[in-house]
């Protein structure tokens, strides 16, 4: 039996068990941020910076003070001032404390300047009207060039930026980060090339576009401690960045994370919680400050822009020498996931293929502009749009099948890659060999559904509508290893039901649904048995929190053995009541059996029992989870598109996006994510961009002027699960979330040269860009 | 735009009054999707003119007149003798703006990316101002320049006449966008009158991509009197150059709106040439 | 300051309301306070989708609607839709196809789905996308969507005929 059969052995895992808040959201149910804030709450409106780069002269805001309906202003004079990170990530951060509450000095269009909260809307945005503010306005760094230059502007300059841990990081020179290594020598893998390569290639700004905008609200309880009700995907981080940042104890602190409406990383970012914290300290009041969509995109996180040089070489017969990739991310005016982003473009994609010599250099640079976060792929987007490109043109230099090249190469069950222990996420990595790896049948099936086998060269070709097929494989990880952990505890209720209190963060994901499953399935009873709460710092485990692609893999892990934990326990109390030994007895459908057979217990009998007659005690089971590895996602994809060489405007007709992510718990919500990642992929590959005016100030910060898709867009997609069995995951699973955005740039840039012969090596496809792509190929003809 | 107060007058004699007593402070109201975009602190009194009875579409003898106050969402879904309005308005914006914006609102005041003024150029569609009586005017006088100068003293938009298309007449329309809702990159729309496959009169217009939406008299002087044919179509389209002033526009330069404008013609003029045809056979 | 010195009297799901508000206040608004809830702020510059209300039956972005426009009309919002004894078959669907994510964006979708049910006789797919073209999601990639629609209107083309407004180019009503 192959390992991934016993997967359908499960009773609850590996079913599509109905999302279990799906009606409630349905029907309009009050469940977001937004719906629980009381109506006489103050509303907080901030004043942005309309400068890139200016020091603050001066900074009056006494009549704003008095103007009707204002309750509290808060600006660099009176508030604390400590260095952080607004970064949600583990402690401590392997990102730059840059960042304070207020500053003297605005680095980008749509820095805070000050704050207010007032009764009303309307009496919060006269109020910042009424703020003066001079400015000393100083050069701005709006390229990488300009930031990397000698004598540049410095951005962080001031004495208390640093980084909590040892980490390359040098402000006067605007360098955030610097990770370097080589495995085999680079150079001499080169020598024995038989084809060299080196192409550099440029991803643009884009952002995340939850519908749900930033939202927090805050208030004091009546025990006179703050809480704050947050669209976070990372509660915990959130309790202990607000405390250090208005410098309260985290006891001090409650953190409650309703349903989110999306997040896709922009969430793992402390931007709203210490402004509204602070001013429910400072009014008493219930503060809410709901960002609206263009401060989303003008001051919300977004996918760092990269320049990657990949440097490749090839012998004819399909071997890969040697790869060199340089990677440099500009992060905007704020360094955090700086460091982790650019490791990343290495570690989640140099692995994927046979090579002994590999060499990677990532550096991350402040510039002037928007700043940069996590985002859904995180670096492995942006590198695998360079690497699956040059995969292409290595696979034509050798005469080869792009996909066959893939398939001599990759790398297989049983290996592991020098990449895994060179790179970690500020320290070094964690040595791993992969477990489960599907990707050969991704490739074989993904190959089918799209006709691969009738594409053909189709350069030669004339008219003005030209087809072509490209393709991308693609892997990602799993949770950070020996860095991330997830909690959860479980206990039972008279019925038999239980409580299921995890640490983990559902944003939408479907994670409480798919971790009440994985309870359900080792407690041998069925997932409507779970009332699940998520993220709640008074009353649930701590969890990292939803980023890294850990949810499943990591917390899922930790649910499963929280669970084990309260059976142990049903177990023993079950073989207490049926009068035999604790060994004879098991669990089995809602109930415990003694071996035979014969006798039964149902675990609303075994909780009764343990709650209310004897020996009474709470059945509850805990359990913590950490990583030792972080096996990659794999996946296959590929995009048949349609080319106008007169206007460069490419229509996709049709797209396979396979994906192997081991046991789906859920395979219907597997299937949801990699639906949603992958229309992202595609509209980030073809739509998707910041514009900036000549001051650095974003253009197009609104949904009519930044293009995403709409159901009318929608092209033909066809998703493909491929099961593998992952042995350190719960029940086979490994992450699903990120892996399925990184495709389409790459297979689209592939398919558009199968289809002309043009080669473009910066996305998003504009139709510009296309266009003269294709001009001066048939100008070289 | 704030609105400091909302009023609802019972007939256009009234609305009109009301307009003209507040001047400036006063601005009719329809949709209201375009006033959440203009710019302006000081507030102005919405003067609501969607219960006039000022939506409607019905042909009156060589014409179809839609009322001011049509939904766009209307008009796409309206089906008349060899009618062609549809096509733009299934493509401007999104359903629930389409349901709200009017036809009126949309060429009140023209905002460069607008779609219909293009349209009503091509058509050569004629514009009724309401100022005490109706009167109307063609749409080239109507559009040569921003149409707030016609409705000083409170005078109104009140419908807009498109003439039923001809047997031998054609119309066709591109509007070049990066996804469905977009807002246009180039807008193109193209009336053909043919005789025996030869082009009697042409009236070729252009939106976004553009300042101000115009008609293409370079292009329409190449096409005048010739065959009715690619090679005579793209050759009418080479000269977007010199018709207009092209601009960039979503990161793009204008040396490739004005290439893309000239495809967007020529495919405009192929399918106003098929229209023509088809229809006539 | 906010002087909610007018007032505004529309059919609220059925029911006859009126409400005090202020020239400029928006229905989005108006409505959250007053507790439908269900109706979502996205954008506030109508384009995403998550304030869809019926307006005289039609989709419309409470964002962009000011609340004085509604006068005298009727007003439906995602709570008239369904209940949990009771949801609709299109929520349903959605439910059963795994369609809702992060579920910010449904609502939205259920009333736009609605207009197009009471509204069109004739359910080609070309017709339904422009319906659905103001609701945006990033979630799902719109395929569940797309499914748990298609499903619940073909189940509603296969049940007997029953009184459905038929597409016509009326105005819009007084």
């Amino acid at each position: 039996m192959n390992r991934h059969e016993k997967a359908k052995n499960f009773k609850q895992v590996n079913h599509s068990v109905t999302k279990i808040d799906a009606l409630q959201l349905a029907l309009g149910k009050d469940s977001y941020v937004a719906d629980f804030v009381p109506n006489d709450a103050l509303i907080v409106k901030m004043l942005w910076s309309p400068h890139a780069h200016a020091r603050i002269k001066k900074l009056d805001v006494s009549r704003a003070e008095k103007m009707p309906g204002v309750k509290a202003v808060l600006w660099y004079g009176n508030v604390p001032r400590i260095a952080h990170c607004t970064a949600g990530q583990g402690f401590p951060e392997p990102s730059p404390y840059d960042t304070f509450m207020f500053d003297k000095k605005v680095r980008f269009v749509g820095d805070r300047v000050a704050a207010v909260a007032a009764e009303t809307e309307e009496q919060a945005l006269a109020a910042l009207e009424a703020i003066k503010v001079e400015y000393e306005l100083l050069k701005p760094v709006f390229t990488l060039d300009e930031a990397m230059a000698p004598g540049a502007p410095v951005i962080h300059d001031e004495a208390e930026a640093h980084v909590p841990i040892p980490i390359p990081y040098e402000p006067k020179k605007n360098l955030v980060a610097h990770v370097a290594c080589e495995a085999g020598s680079f150079a001499e893998g080169l020598k024995q090339a038989d084809f060299k390569f080196d192409h550099t290639y440029e991803t643009p700004y884009a952002q995340h576009c939850p519908i749900e905008p930033y939202t927090s609200m805050a208030r004091i309880a009546p025990s006179g401690r703050i809480e704050i009700t947050t669209s976070t995907q990372v509660p915990f981080h959130c309790r202990r960045i607000v405390a250090k940042t208005l410098d309260v104890p985290v006891q001090k602190i409650r953190v409650i994370k309703p349903r989110i409406g999306g997040g896709f990383g922009c969430k793992q970012e402390i931007l709203l919680d210490d402004v509204t914290a602070m001013f429910a300290l400072r009014t008493g009041r219930a503060c809410l400050w709901q960002f609206n969509r263009e401060e989303t995109f003008r001051t919300g996180r977004t996918r760092h822009p990269f320049r990657i040089r990949l440097q490749a070489g090839v012998k004819k017969d399909g071997t890969i020498t040697a790869i060199n990739m340089e990677a440099i991310n500009n992060t905007g005016a704020y360094g955090g996931h700086g460091l982790t982003v650019v490791s990343c473009a290495g570690s989640k994609v140099l692995p994927l293929y046979h090579c002994e010599n590999i060499k990677f250099d990532g550096k991350s640079y402040y510039t002037n502009l928007p700043v940069a976060g996590a985002y859904r792929g995180f670096g492995a987007t942006q590198a695998f749009f360079a690497m699956e490109s040059l995969m292409d043109q290595m696979a034509e230099a050798i005469g080869m099948d792009p996909m066959k090249f893939r398939q001599i190469n990759h790398i297989r069950e049983g290996e592991g890659s020098p990449i895994f222990a060179a790179l970690g996420e500020g320290r070094e990595g964690t040595p791993m060999t992969v477990g489960s790896n599907a990707l050969a049948e991704c490739i074989v099936q993904g190959a089918e559904a799209i006709g691969w086998k009738n594409r053909k060269d189709w350069r030669g070709k004339t008219g003005r509508y030209r087809r072509g097929i490209g393709m991308a494989c693609l892997m990602q990880g799993s949770s950070i290893p020996d860095i991330d952990m997830g909690a959860a505890s479980i206990k039972i209720n008279d019925d038999g039901s239980f409580n299921l209190l995890v640490g983990a963060t559902d944003l939408g994901t479907g994670s409480d649904t798919v971790l009440a499953q994985i309870a359900a399935e080792e407690l041998e009873t069925t997932t409507d048995k779970m009332i699940v709460y998520s993220s709640d710092t008074d009353l649930t485990p701590f969890d990292v929190g939803a980023y890294a692609s850990s949810t499943t893999y990591l917390s899922g892990e930790a649910v499963r053995k929280a669970a084990a934990h309260a059976k142990s326990q049903i177990l023993a109390t079950g073989a207490e009541m049926l009068g035999v030994l604790p060994e004879e007895v098991h669990c089995e459908d809602s109930a415990v059996v003694n071996s035979d057979g014969s006798k039964k217990v149902t675990y609303g009998d075994i909780a009764k029992y343990s709650l209310y007659q004897k020996n009474q005690y709470q059945i509850i089971g805990t359990a913590s989870h950490i990583t030792k590895k972080s096996p990659p996602p794999f996946a296959a994809h590929y995009a048949e598109i349609e080319v106008d060489t007169w206007t460069g405007f490419i229509k996709v007709l049709n797209y396979v996006s396979t994906i192997d992510c081991g046991t789906a718990v859920n395979p219907q919500l597997a299937e949801g994510q990699t639906e949603g990642g992958t229309l992202n992929g595609i509209s980030y590959a073809l739509t998707e961009e910041y514009l900036f005016d000549a001051n650095g100030r974003m253009q197009n910060a609104s949904f009519a002027d930044y293009h995403i898709y709409s159901m009318r867009d929608r092209p033909p997609l066809n998703i493909i699960l491929v099961p593998s069995y992952e042995e350190t995951g719960p029940f086979g699973a490994k992450s699903v979330s990120e892996v399925s955005i990184n495709g389409a740039a790459p297979a689209f840039a592939n398919a558009l040269y199968n289809a002309t012969g043009a080669r473009v090596r910066e996305f998003p496809l504009t139709p510009e860009k296309v266009l003269k792509a294709i001009k001066a190929v048939e100008g070289k003809k | 735009m704030k609105l400091s107060e909302f009023i609802r007058p019972a007939s256009l004699a009234e609305a009109r009054k009301s307009l003209r007593q507040l001047g400036p402070k006063g601005m009719p109201l329809a949709g209201g999707t375009a006033l959440h975009f203009m710019p302006g602190k000081t507030p102005v009194t919405a003067v609501d003119i969607t219960r006039l009875g000022l939506s409607y579409i019905k042909q009156k003898g060589d014409f179809f007149v839609i009322g001011a106050a049509t939904p766009l969402a209307d008009i796409q879904r309206y089906r008349g003798p060899r009618w062609a309005m549809h096509e733009i308005c299934r493509r401007i914006s999104t359903h629930q703006v389409r349901n709200v914006s009017t036809i009126g609102g949309n060429i009140a005041r023209v905002f460069p990316w607008a779609d219909l003024p293009v349209v009503l150029l091509a058509m050569d569609a004629r514009l009724v101002i309401y100022s005490g009586k109706e009167k109307d005017m063609p749409a080239d006088e109507y559009f040569s320049s921003q149409p707030a100068r016609l409705f000083r003293g409170g005078d109104l938009l009140t419908a807009v006449k498109i003439p039923v298309l001809k047997a031998h007449h054609g119309f066709g329309s591109v509007k070049a966008t990066r996804n469905a809702t977009a807002f246009s990159l180039v807008t193109i729309a193209a009336l053909l009158e043919l005789k025996g496959g030869i082009i009697k009169s042409a009236r070729v217009a252009a939106g976004s991509g553009i300042p101000f939406p115009q008609r293409l008299k370079p292009v329409e002087a190449a096409l005048a009197g010739k065959e009715a044919s690619t090679a005579v179509f793209r050759e009418a389209a080479a000269a977007a150059g010199a018709a207009a002033r092209w601009v960039g526009g979503e990161g793009m330069s204008a040396d490739y709106i004005r290439q893309l404008a000239e495809v967007s013609i020529l495919d405009a003029l192929e399918r106003a040439a098929e229209f023509a045809r088809g229809r006539a056979a | 300051m906010t002087k909610t010195d007018h007032t505004v009297n529309f059919t609220l799901n059925g029911e006859k309301k009126t409400f005090a508000t202020r020239p400029d206040e928006k229905l989005l608004a108006l409505l959250r306070r007053e507790g439908y809830r269900g109706t979502k702020y996205g954008c506030g510059q109508g384009t995403c989708g998550a304030c869809t209300v019926l307006l005289d039956g039609r989709a419309t972005y409470a964002c962009l609607l000011y609340a004085m426009q509604a006068e005298g009309r009727a007003v439906r919002t995602i709570e008239s839709a369904g209940t949990f004894d009771n949801p609709s078959e299109f929520q349903k669907q959605l439910v059963a196809a795994g369609a809702v994510q992060c579920g910010y964006c449904i609502p939205g979708m259920v009333m736009s789905a609605t207009a197009l049910m009471e509204t069109e006789a004739v359910l080609e797919d070309e017709i339904v996308k422009e319906y659905m073209d103001g609701n945006l999601c990033r979630c799902t990639g719109y395929e569940k969507i797309w499914v748990a629609l298609r499903k619940t209107l073909d189940k509603q083309a296969a049940a007997p005929a029953r009184a459905r407004r038929k597409s016509s180019s009326k105005g819009s009503k007084k």
